[in-house]
């Protein structure tokens, strides 16, 4: 419902046919946003939808999408569940012929839930979980980021080769199903990695005011684990390291991609000995010299540098999106997901993508790892784990 | 031993901020029958004062960069301000309605002050560089325990003293605790009510700030709902510390931190996610047992 | 009680305006024909559900509780489990007993086994918390929601955790919503001229006179304890099917305090002003929403800037409740000859 004129048509239209007032059109190809304008997702959702769009407009610069240019359609969830599925409801209604809902798995779902019971495609901007795909939404659903089991997996096993870890110390945000995810990869990686062995584990809470208590117990071993592979996301994150780092333990920490950025560097000052693993830098010092480019275009239109890895997964959505569309000739929802599902390393600016019938997800993704160094990040390797994570594992 | 000493260092500083919390509620509380729902977002907003209004990710920081003996009077006097301005502006015109109309409005007017920062701030949680040289541990008794620990101990402490001396002595504080004891008998006695009540609001929306201040050093984060937390547990804490005693939510909340932590180190790897189950399981018991809570105050006769 | 169905003829013109009104705003729902509308006009019968549940404990009691929320939250689960399909349980929530994996109900038959869970529970919970009045029983209630959230938010294999649990079926037609609003406001509308309603009102406005007169308050209270938790339930249940989704923090702080001022700016003491404060302030929220996304008025388009919408809500808020304390309705309920009578069956003795 955008404003009192279209209610008026609506109500005209729904009189005279009794029919929905915005069939979808096939003459155009639109895409529509079903994420938060307003409320704290806004701050996740708007940098990759930001993205999202610069690759829109290059498609459409580029001539446009089997020769139609791109539409767009926005409706704000107010990172509210109950709104996400009028928000899906209404891009539905002005003929989306793809769904993007917001970051989030939890916040995503219902706009998502929409779409599949329209039979329409959905992508998730940067949804982490297994769920946020055919075990979840259905099989129309998608996720254009990587599982994050990967990414508790990929700092696993990077560590144990490339930094010598052994003594590994567990500690597990429950607010969320992401840092769930991380801590699910870890434990699956570490049986594998022969004698690196788990010294101890934790739970906290992200809204906690203090871990003092979970300090004590990190403090109490008889030595310092070599890392501590920390599930956790913001705001708690910062808490958690600056804390960790005024008790004096200085063990390597070990994080998801939840913690990428520098814009919160400045609470823990000269932070050190700290790895994130990113699908882009930010920092711009990517190995692929057009994610650089990618981040100048990124200011050009945002007036802003990209603050995390996020704003990556909304280009990349739009990208294995249209060349599935292109492939199929068509925006039909089965044909579009039938091409998707045949990518195999389907290479993208931020590292190859897959799909297949059984997970529309990455359970396996290149990583550049980034470490914190006196208070500054830069990459300093890149890191693919052995194996996909199996589906069991992950839905365990 | 030392591990032992660590843990009662833990519960101490979750306490006091939790002690810290109770009282503003119950100052409030004491002379106005208002449970202010609005406190955590005065915490909240005593720490975005510290910031420039900007929805960039890096949070400019204006008054924070101020060197610590102006720091720390400027964020306390903004939460007195707001909390001044609460009272005047809304709070006023509530004297006589029913505890639960004014509860609501102050949960209303808490919503005012979120959004108002949400539109002023963006949602990103901001990170902030407050005070970083208490981020270092010190040793204490041969335990290394964060220095900032020992400060939010050691200051919860002296407010308390501080308090304490300044109710018992001045007449201002008298007057407090006359009107907390028995407002209407307070006011026939010559007790000018406004002066009382924005008194309390001032006390209050400044030990606000004095949490927002330990929370943004702890944390080094600026969270539109860093406030919620501390507030829930602090309001626990005025009910079973008996409402209207300042020294029984005192007491609470110093227990609510002890069994917080205490539950922490006990439990399981399996059940400690279920930690707060526990707690508030607790509080239920203590309730069931000692409804007019731990230290009933004298003639705070229910009236909700 | 010879005077019961006295009561009931006088007072019935409560829960059949209030009715009329609610079908009413379905019809302005069909009439738009939009499906995002649709959703809304879903919401709103939602909230009238919950609210009006909250209205059986807190309206007669004057007992205000943090907790009820936690029924819904009880009620939206069972239902969940009830009507998802046995494979996706079998993978997302392995913990359930076999039995409730294996069955699969129609969402109105899981609706009301949900009630009845929702009300299992309050008889639990309200058997040890009823004998609190006043602020401790308020807190006491919280205490019971933040202990029902933890739970729900870390039972791994039973509730999925935080996690969103999807494969409810979803109805998007606003009939059962309308009608589950239209039975919450007649359980409130009876249970209010029950003996137990009577009397727990009797004791809300006069405790002394009440329990001199031999009123035993923790079983009357319990009574509408109970009813109210499986109104809660109701409610809840149809909220998972509404969006398709349930997890914890939808049933938390957000709507326990939506719903509380929905019920204090309506009028607390009042059923009408319970469906009128979630009608007038979910109007209020719309309108405003509108607002924020732009309305043309001639060539020009006036927009509110993001967030202006809440803070609107906020401050209209206070300012109701400052120049109307007690609520919209104050005491009165809607009636044919206008809001003569307090509360239905005020005029009728206890006994």
């Amino acid at each position: 419902m955008k404003n009192w004129s279209k209610l008026t048509t609506a109500l005209v239209v729904a009189a005279v046919t009794g029919a929905p007032a915005w069939a979808a059109d096939d003459d155009r190809i639109v895409v529509g946003f079903a994420t938060a304008e307003s409320g704290f997702m806004q701050a996740y959702d708007k940098p990759a939808q930001d993205a999202a769009m610069i690759r829109i407009g290059e498609i459409n610069a580029a001539g446009g999408l089997l020769g139609k240019q791109i539409e767009v359609v926005n409706a704000d969830t107010k990172t509210d569940r109950a709104e996400g599925a009028k928000a899906g409801l209404s891009v539905i209604d002005a003929g989306a012929d793809l769904v993007v809902v917001s970051c989030d798995y939890d916040f995503g779902s219902p706009a998502a839930l929409t779409a599949e019971s329209s039979g329409l495609v959905s992508f998730f901007l940067c949804a982490e979980s297994i769920k946020a795909g055919i075990q979840g939404v259905g099989p129309h659903s998608f996720s254009a980021s990587v599982l994050a089991a990967v990414q508790g997996a990929t700092m696993a096993q990077w560590s144990y080769e490339k930094k010598e870890a052994r003594s590994y110390y567990r500690l597990l945000d429950t607010w969320t199903e992401y840092n769930k995810g991380i801590c699910d990869g870890f434990d699956w990686m570490l049986p594998q990695l022969a004698d690196a062995t788990l010294v101890g584990e934790d739970t906290f809470k992200n809204e906690d005011a203090s871990i003092a208590a979970q300090i004590t117990r990190i403090k109490s071993l008889p030595e310092e684990p070599d890392a501590i592979m920390l599930c956790t996301m913001m705001p708690g994150a910062v808490s958690a390291i600056k804390q960790i780092r005024a008790a004096g333990i200085n063990s390597m920490i070990l994080n998801g991609s939840a913690v990428d950025g520098s814009y919160w560097l400045s609470a823990v000052p000269d932070l050190s000995n700290f790895y994130v693993p990113v699908q882009g830098s930010i920092y711009g010092d990517d190995p692929n010299g057009d994610v650089t480019a990618f981040n100048a275009k990124y200011v050009e239109a945002t007036g802003g540098d990209p603050s995390t890895q996020y704003v990556y997964p909304g280009y990349v959505l739009i990208d294995v999106w249209a060349k599935a569309v292109e492939r199929a000739g068509t925006t039909d929802a089965d044909a579009v997901v039938a091409e998707l599902e045949k990518m195999v390393d389907e290479p993208t600016l931020f590292g190859p993508r897959t799909f297949n019938s059984e997970i529309h997800h990455q359970n396996k993704a290149r990583y550049l790892i980034v470490e914190t160094n006196a208070g500054t990040p830069a990459v300093v390797d890149e890191w693919t784990i052995s194996e996909p994570i199996p589906v069991d594992a992950l839905m365990k | 031993m030392t591990a032992i000493l660590q843990t009662v260092f833990d519960a101490l500083s979750l306490g006091s901020l939790y002690a810290l919390g109770a009282l503003g509620i119950a100052l409030i509380f004491g002379v106005m029958r208002l449970v202010n729902f609005a406190h955590g977002d005065v915490i909240a907003f005593s720490i975005f004062a510290l910031l420039w209004p900007s929805t960039d990710v890096v949070a400019a920081v204006v008054a924070g960069n101020l060197p610590w003996f102006l720091l720390i009077p400027f964020v306390l006097a903004m939460g007195a301000g707001l909390s001044v301005l609460a009272e005047i502006v809304v709070f006023r015109r509530f004297r006589n309605a029913s505890p639960a109309t004014m509860m609501i409005a102050s949960f209303a007017l808490g919503f005012v002050i979120r959004y108002f920062l949400l539109m002023l701030f963006s949602s990103r949680p901001k990170s902030i560089s407050l005070l970083p040289a208490l981020s270092q541990p010190v040793e204490v008794l041969g335990a290394r325990i964060p220095l900032l620990q020992l400060i939010t101990i050691l200051t919860t402490i002296a407010i308390l003293f501080g308090l304490t001396a300044f109710l018992k002595r001045s007449r201002f504080g008298l007057e407090m605790r006359a009107a907390a004891e028995n407002f209407t008998m307070a006011r026939v006695l010559g007790v000018r009510a406004n002066r009382v009540i924005m008194g309390a609001f001032a006390l209050s929306g400044a030990l606000a700030a004095a949490i927002a201040l330990i929370l943004g050093s702890q944390t080094g984060t600026a969270d539109i709902q860093m406030g919620t937390n501390v507030m829930l547990m602090a309001f626990i804490a005025t009910v079973i510390g008996g409402l209207g005693s300042l020294p029984g939510a005192v007491i609470a909340g110093f227990l609510l931190g002890a069994a917080s932590v205490a539950m922490q180190v006990s439990l399981s790897i399996d059940a400690r996610p279920f930690r707060d189950a526990f707690v508030y399981g607790a509080v239920i018991l203590v309730l069931i047992f000692r409804p007019q809570g731990l230290l009933a105050g004298r003639g705070t006769k229910e009236r909700v | 009680m010879s005077n019961r169905p006295s009561i009931a003829r006088r007072t019935l013109a409560t829960p059949l305006i209030l009715s009329l009104l609610l079908i009413a705003f379905a019809l302005v729902a069909v009439a738009a024909g939009s499906k995002p509308f649709n959703q809304t006009m879903i919401d709103i019968f939602l909230r009238v559900t919950l609210v009006v549940g909250l209205y059986v404990f807190v309206g007669n009691s004057g007992v205000i509780s943090f907790g009820h929320i936690g029924f819904t939250c009880l009620g939206a689960y069972a239902a969940a489990w009830l009507t998802m399909p046995p494979m996706m349980k079998q993978t997302l929530l392995p913990g359930l007993p076999e039995w409730l994996i294996a069955v699969q109900l129609p969402y109105w038959a899981a609706a009301v086994l949900a009630a009845l869970w929702a009300a299992l529970w309050a008889a639990v919970f309200g058997k040890i918390l009823m004998r609190l009045s006043g602020i401790a029983a308020s807190i006491a209630t919280f205490a019971m929601l933040a202990m029902i959230n933890t739970v729900y938010s870390n039972w791994e294999n039973v509730t999925g955790a935080t996690s969103s649990v999807v494969g409810i079926p979803i109805v998007r037609t606003i009939w059962p919503y309308l009608i589950v609003a239209i039975v919450a406001v007649f359980i409130a509308w009876g249970h209010a001229i029950s003996r137990a309603g009577l009397k727990l009102r009797a004791a809300r406005d006069e405790p002394t006179a009440a329990s001199a007169s031999g009123i035993d308050l923790p079983r009357e209270r319990l009574i509408a304890f109970v009813v109210s938790g499986g109104v809660m339930g109701l409610g809840g249940a149809l909220f998972s099917h509404s969006i398709g989704v349930v997890t914890p923090d939808t049933f938390y702080l957000g709507l326990t305090f939506t719903t509380l001022s929905m019920l204090v700016v309506g009028g607390m003491g009042s059923l009408s002003g319970a469906v009128i404060g979630v009608l007038v302030l979910s109007t209020l929220i719309q309108v405003l929403r509108w607002l924020e996304a732009g309305v043309s008025i001639g060539t020009s388009t006036l927009a509110l800037p993001n967030g202006v919408q809440e803070i609107a809500l906020g401050i209209v808020m206070i300012v109701i409740l400052a120049f109307r304390p007690s609520g919209l309705m104050g005491n009165t309920e809607l009636n044919w000859r206008r809001a003569k009578t307090a509360d239905p069956g005020a005029s009728g003795q206890p006994e």
